[in-house]
């Protein structure tokens, strides 16, 4: 039972900090920037367009949990506030935007449209762009 | 918390680049824990006070309304 607990507080402290290299940051911009243009231009390919915008997504996650060039305990602690920003912020966006879009609706065209969710892209979204650069943002903060 | 980090640094001689060489940390780190805006951890404070040679409440103190009550 002992060895039991100790392999599986091994594997979740691994799983804690599992980060890619500083190098992977270069290819998530790279894919990220690919696919940003390539949103643009696509605009009959149904499919490529749904390719395009997953892109982005696993560019921003690659970006994400990409180390800095020196990871110390100032990085990762402005790393979890981003998170932490990045979460609250997003599902604030996910419950509000339809009450809002709604009564936009509502006061300027005077329809009542049924109460819409946002869309899991559009919140995978939210989480990773705010998280990439309210990071940044907090960097910049620190130097 | 107020740190007497930058005077500890002057004493050594020492730029931010260098003290964060020494300890393992980017100069941004050494940079924010000097202006306060930074409460590095426990393990930092000790590689630090190692570097400077003291304890580390010689370079590390609470403020008034931070320090316990007796």
């Amino acid at each position: 039972m002992e060895s039991f607990l100790n392999h599986e507080r091994k594997s979740l402290d691994k799983l804690k900090k599992f980060q890619l290299p500083n190098q992977a940051k270069k290819i998530g911009w790279v894919i990220f920037c690919i696919a940003f243009i390539a949103l643009f231009f696509t605009t009959k390919d149904t499919n490529l367009k749904l390719i395009a915008k997953y892109s982005i997504l696993i560019g921003l996650l690659i970006i994400s949990i990409s180390k800095e060039e020196i990871e110390d305990e100032l990085i990762k602690n402005l790393r979890m506030h981003s998170f932490t920003f990045a979460f609250i912020f997003a599902v604030f966006i996910a419950i509000t935007n339809p009450l809002c879009s709604y009564l936009a609706n509502f006061v300027f065209t005077e329809q009542q449209e049924p109460f819409g969710g946002i869309g899991d892209w559009m919140i995978l979204w939210l989480l990773l762009s705010v998280q990439v650069f309210y990071f940044g943002y907090l960097k910049k903060m620190h130097q | 918390m107020k740190n007497r980090l930058k005077i500890e640094r002057a004493i050594l001689d020492i730029t931010q680049e260098e003290l964060a060489k020494r300890i393992g940390v980017s100069r941004q780190t050494i940079n924010s824990i000097e202006k306060n805006r930074y409460i590095p951890s426990t393990v930092l404070a000790l590689k630090l006070s190692i570097v400077f040679n003291k304890n580390v409440n010689e370079f590390f103190d609470l403020e008034e309304n931070e320090k316990p009550t007796s």
